[in-house]
C-alpha cells in the first residue's frame, strides 16, 4: 500500500508538466514467476514499459520489442525486416556512423538485435549505472535514423554475406527454407525472414525509409526493463528520452490465412553433403492455441533428448541417423512441427522417414506411458527455468510473450499448462496434427561428383 | 581422505543447483594413435553409470528434471549438470554412479564407436568445423594441441574397451578432482555432496597434468580445404599467441581486444563496416595451459576471398608494426572492465571464472584482479607485446571453399608464401 501510494505521488510528478507525450500512467503489477512482480507502464505516445526490478546483479537489460516481422513484407520485398534490423546500428541524427556501438561497448554493455516473422527485438545489457545511455540511445534511434545511399548498399552486402553464411552454404538450413516455402503458400511464413537474394539485392533506400516511417512508432513498440535500475530513475529518464515523439497510424496488417493442406507435399534437392537427409513439417497450432502445450509435450515425448522415443529408435537402436532434431513454433499464427533427420553412411533418407512414420503412427493408436510424459513435462520445466538465470534471459522471456501472445507472465502460464497436460491430451494433439495429409517433406540427397559416383 | 577442493557460489533465486566433477586431465594425454579416447571415454561414462542402461539413465536423469553433460578439452575433462533442487540428491547419486561407478558395457563401447564415427563424417557438412580443423593440424604440428579431441576415423576404429578403462582408472582418482557448484545450494551442503562423491573414486596419485609447449611453423602456410559448391569461404589466420603466465600476457589480451575483440575493432570496422566483405570479422586470444594461436575469423563470399584475405594481413602487419594508439587504449580499458560485470552477473559464471583460475593454473587471483591488471596496463607494455608476441611472417591461413574457383587468387593474395596444399574436404583423417 505504501509503495503504491509512493508510486502514485512519483507519477503524480511526472505527470505535472510532462513532454508533449510523455504523461505516463500504471496499468497493471504482474507476477513473473514466484519470486519477482512486473509493472506495466503507459506513455501518451502508446510506448509501453514492462519493468521487472531485479537486484541480482548490477547490471539492466533493456529491450525494445517493434510489432514488425517479415510477416509485415510483400512477396518480392522480403528480409525488408532483417535488413533494417542491422541499418538500426548505423548513424542518427545525434550520434555519428558507428558511434551506437561505440558508446555501448564503452559503457561495457552487450549489444544484439533478432528478427523473426512477428517480431524485431534490440536488446541490450548494461551496467545499470549506465542505463541513461541506452535509454537516449534507443528513443534516438526510433525515429532519428539517417537512412544513405552507401550505408544501405554496404549493410545489403552484409546481410547477403549472413544468408550465405547461414542458408545458402548450411545443408539443413537450405532445405529447411525449401520446406517453409512448400508448406505455405499463402501465408507470409512462406517466405524466410532473412529474405530471397534476389530481394536483398533489390532493396533501395527508399524502400528502407518508407519501412522506417511505417512501422518504427512508439506505439508500436514495448520496453522490457529487468534490473537493478530504479524505477522512479527509470520512468523519469524514459519519459524525457521518448515523451517528445508521437504516435504514428500504424498500418492495417493484411493477413493472409494459410489454407488447410489436404495433401502430403514432396520435394528433394541435391547438396554437396555426404548422407541422405530428410526433413518433415507437420503444420502446427499457434503459440497461444489451446493445443500448443500438449503438442510441446508430445515432441518431447518423441524427440526430447536420447531417452526420447525417435532418437532411441532411429539413432540408438537402429543406428540409422547421426542427427535428430525437432521444433515447435512458437508463432502467432499457426507454423510446423519442424523435424530434421541426417543419415548415418548410405541408410535412404525413405528409410528414415518410414522408421519416424511408425514411431508417429503409435503415438496415434496408443496412450503414451506416465513415465514418458513425466520426463517431458520436467525437460521442459528445466528448459524454462534455466533460461531466466540472467537478466538478459528475464527480459527475453517477457518481451517474447508479452509481444507474441500479449501476456508477459505466459511463460509460467504455459508451464502450468504443461503440467496439466494428460495422456488423452497427448493422443489428441497426436491424432489432429501428425497426419500425413497435413505435411510437408523435403529429402535432400548427396550430390556426388563423377568421380565420386564412379567409385 | 583429504578435502576435496570445493569452489561454490551460492544464489537461491531459483530453484536449480548446477555442479561440476572436474580434472585436470583432458584429451592431451589421449595417447597418439588413441585421439579420441577421453572425450569416448566421458561419453561411455554418461551411458553406462552404476551399470545401467543408457536408456535408464537418460529416463531417470530426464525425470529428475536435471541434464547432466560430460566435458573433454585437451586441457580439462568432467562431468557437469544442473538439476532442479527438488531432486538434489537424487542427481548426485547418478553422477556418483557415472563418474565412479561406469559399466563400461562392450556392446555400448560399439555402439559409441559407430556413432563417433558417423559424427566424423557429418561434421564435414559444416565448413566452419572444417576450417577449425584444418587450422589446428597446420597451427601446432606434432603437438596435442593440434590433434582431435573427437578422433579420427582410424583412432576411434582402434580404442579399446581396455584402453577406456584404463584412461578412467588413471584420471578418475581423487586427488584429481575439483568440484564447482552454483545455485541453490550453501557451502556445507555442497561440501558434504563433493566429499560424497570423492569417497567412491580410489585415491592415487593425480597423472601429470603438464602440456609441453608446442613449437609453431616458421614462414607462412596455407591449407586449402577444397569443398564442391561454395558460395561463401571460410578463413582462419593464425600466428603464435601468449600464454595466461606471460608477463605481458594481459597487455596482448587488450591489444586483441582492439584489433577484432570486439564489433567496433579494427577488424570488424574495416571488412565488414566498410566493406561488407563478411558478416563476422573478429580475432581471438584464447586461454590454454600452454601458448594458444590469435586467429582472425571472417568469411567473405568467394569472389571477395583473396581481397579479404590481403586486406586481413595488411591490418595485422600495420597492427604489429605500428600498435595501437592512447586513445584506443583508453577505449578497451573502459570496455573491458566495465563489461567484466556480465561475467560475474550469475552464480554460475562466477564459479566458472573460479573453476578456470584452478583447471588451466592460472596466475594466483587472475579474475578477481582481473579489472585492475587491465586498468594498469599502460601503452608502452601493449604495444611492446604485441611486437614481441606476434609474427606476421610465420602465419598459417586456412581457408574452405571451392579450389577450382579460388585457389589461385588465395594463393596469390599471400605475400610469401612458403607452401601451400589443397586438401579434399572429405579426407579420412
Amino acid at each position: 500500500m505504501k509503495k503504491n501510494s509512493a508510486r502514485t505521488k512519483r507519477l503524480d510528478r511526472l505527470n505535472e508538466r510532462p513532454p508533449p507525450h510523455g504523461a505516463v500512467e500504471h496499468i497493471e503489477s504482474f507476477a513473473f514467476g514466484p519470486e519477482l512482480i512486473g509493472e506495466r507502464f503507459r506513455f501518451g505516445n502508446g510506448l509501453q514499459l514492462l519493468f521487472v526490478k531485479d537486484d541480482s546483479a548490477p547490471v539492466t537489460a533493456y529491450h525494445t520489442w517493434y510489432r514488425v516481422g517479415s510477416r509485415h513484407e510483400s512477396r518480392g520485398k522480403t528480409g525488408l525486416a532483417h535488413l533494417f534490423e542491422h541499418l538500426m546500428f548505423k548513424e542518427t541524427e545525434n550520434f555519428g556512423a558507428g558511434e551506437f556501438d561505440r558508446r555501448l561497448e564503452e559503457a561495457g554493455a552487450e549489444s544484439n538485435a533478432g528478427t523473426w516473422f512477428d517480431w524485431t527485438h534490440y536488446h541490450v545489457a548494461i551496467p545499470t549505472s549506465h542505463i541513461g545511455l541506452i535509454v537516449r540511445l534507443e528513443a534516438e534511434r526510433m525515429t532519428r535514423l539517417i537512412l544513405k545511399d552507401p550505408q544501405v548498399a554496404s549493410e545489403k552486402e552484409v546481410v547477403a554475406n549472413e544468408r550465405r553464411y547461414r542458408v545458402d552454404d548450411d545443408v539443413e538450413s537450405t532445405a529447411s527454407e525449401l520446406l517453409w516455402a512448400t508448406a505455405f503458400t499463402t501465408h507470409a511464413y512462406h517466405s524466410p525472414t532473412i529474405g530471397w537474394m534476389q530481394d536483398i539485392d533489390g532493396f533501395t533506400t527508399e524502400d528502407c525509409v518508407a519501412f522506417y516511417r511505417t512501422f518504427y512508432a512508439p506505439n508500436n513498440a514495448t520496453l522490457i526493463v529487468v534490473g537493478s535500475v530504479s524505477e522512479a530513475a527509470l520512468l523519469s529518464k524514459i519519459q524525457t528520452a521518448y515523451g517528445h515523439i508521437p504516435p504514428s497510424t500504424l498500418p492495417f496488417e493484411d493477413v493472409r490465412p494459410e489454407p488447410s493442406q489436404t495433401d502430403e507435399r514432396r520435394r528433394e534437392i541435391l547438396q554437396p553433403t555426404q548422407s541422405d537427409k530428410v526433413l518433415i513439417g507437420y503444420k502446427s497450432p499457434a503459440l497461444g492455441d489451446f493445443d500448443h502445450p500438449a503438442l510441446c509435450v508430445l515432441n518431447e515425448v518423441l524427440f526430447g533428448g536420447r531417452a526420447s522415443r525417435v532418437h532411441s529408435r532411429l539413432v540408438r537402436e537402429l543406428e540409422l541417423a547421426t542427427d535428430l532434431r525437432s521444433f515447435v513454433s512458437p508463432f502467432r499464427d499457426p507454423g510446423l512441427l519442424e523435424i530434421f533427420a541426417s543419415a548415418r553412411g548410405t541408410h535412404s533418407a525413405e528409410l528414415l522417414l518410414d522408421t519416424i512414420d511408425r514411431e508417429l503412427a503409435s503415438v496415434r493408436h496408443e496412450a503414451v506411458r506416465e513415465d514418458e510424459l513425466a520426463r517431458a513435462k520436467a525437460r521442459l520445466e528445466l528448459g524454462l527455468v534455466a533460461g531466466l538465470e540472467t537478466a538478459d534471459g528475464k527480459a527475453s522471456t517477457v518481451g517474447f510473450y508479452e509481444v507474441v501472445l500479449g501476456r508477459p507472465n505466459a511463460a509460467f502460464e504455459r508451464l502450468d499448462a504443461v503440467r496439466s497436460v494428460t495422456a488423452s491430451d497427448v493422443v489428441r494433439v497426436a491424432r489432429r496434427y501428425l497426419l500425413e495429409s497435413n505435411r510437408t517433406l523435403v529429402l535432400v540427397r548427396p550430390n556426388k561428383t563423377e568421380a565420386e559416383a564412379a567409385q | 581422505m583429504k578435502p576435496p577442493l570445493v569452489l561454490v557460489e551460492s544464489c537461491a533465486a531459483l530453484p536449480i543447483v548446477s555442479m561440476t566433477m572436474a580434472l585436470r586431465t583432458g584429451a592431451a594425454r589421449d595417447p597418439v594413435g588413441k585421439e579420441g579416447l577421453c572425450r569416448l571415454m566421458g561419453r561411455l561414462m554418461r551411458r553406462t553409470g552404476g551399470g545401467r542402461s543408457t536408456e535408464e539413465l537418460d529416463v531417470h536423469v530426464d525425470s529428475l528434471g536435471g541434464s547432466l553433460g560430460v566435458d573433454a578439452s585437451h586441457s580439462v575433462s568432467g562431468v557437469h549438470g544442473t538439476v532442479i533442487t527438488r531432486s538434489l540428491q537424487q542427481f548426485v547419486e547418478v553422477l556418483g554412479d557415472v563418474a565412479a561407478r561406469p559399466g563400461f558395457d562392450p556392446a555400448e563401447h560399439e555402439r559409441l564407436k559407430r556413432e563417433t564415427l558417423a559424427e566424423i563424417v557429418e561434421a564435414r557438412d559444416h565448413d566452419r568445423a572444417l576450417a577449425r580443423s584444418n587450422f589446428r593440424r597446420r597451427m601446432y604440428p606434432d603437438h596435442a594441441y593440434g590433434r582431435s579431441v573427437v578422433g579420427s576415423q582410424s583412432s576411434i576404429a582402434d580404442l579399446s574397451l581396455d584402453d577406456v578403462r584404463a584412461f578412467h582408472r588413471e584420471s578418475y582418482v581423487r586427488d584429481n578432482v575439483v568440484f564447482a557448484f552454483s545455485g541453490d545450494i550453501d557451502p556445507d551442503a555442497a561440501n558434504t555432496i563433493a566429499e560424497q562423491l570423492l569417497e567412491a573414486l580410489p585415491a592415487g596419485a593425480a597423472p601429470d597434468p603438464s602440456v609441453p609447449a608446442p613449437t609453431f611453423s616458421e614462414g607462412r602456410h596455407l591449407v586449402f580445404v577444397d569443398k564442391p559448391e561454395r558460395s561463401q569461404t571460410q578463413i582462419l589466420i593464425g600466428t603464435a599467441g601468449t600464454r595466461p603466465q606471460d608477463e605481458d600476457h594481459v597487455a596482448l589480451f587488450v591489444a586483441n581486444t582492439v584489433f577484432g575483440g570486439t564489433f567496433t575493432a579494427r577488424l570488424t570496422q574495416e571488412v565488414r563496416e566498410k566493406r561488407g566483405w563478411s558478416y563476422g570479422a573478429y580475432s581471438n586470444l584464447p586461454i590454454d595451459k600452454e601458448r594458444r594461436a590469435l586467429s582472425l575469423w571472417t568469411f567473405p563470399k568467394a569472389e571477395d576471398a583473396a581481397a579479404c584475405l590481403g586486406l586481413e594481413l595488411d591490418l595485422l602487419e600495420r597492427f604489429v608494426d605500428k600498435g595501437i594508439t592512447k586513445k584506443e587504449l583508453a577505449w578497451a580499458k573502459r570496455y573491458l572492465v566495465r563489461s567484466h560485470a556480465f561475467a560475474l552477473d550469475t552464480a554460475s559464471k562466477r564459479v566458472g571464472l573460479l573453476l578456470d583460475e584452478v583447471m588451466y593454473d592460472l596466475p594466483d587471483g587472475y579474475y578477481r584482479d582481473y579489472t585492475r591488471h587491465v586498468e594498469a596496463v599502460t601503452l608502452e607494455q601493449v604495444n611492446a607485446a604485441i611486437s614481441r608476441r606476434l609474427d606476421p611472417r610465420n602465419l598459417i591461413v586456412a581457408v574452405v571453399g571451392t579450389a577450382s574457383q579460388i585457389f589461385d587468387e588465395v594463393r596469390a593474395a599471400i605475400p610469401e608464401l612458403a607452401d601451400a596444399q589443397i586438401v579434399p574436404y572429405d579426407r579420412n583423417d
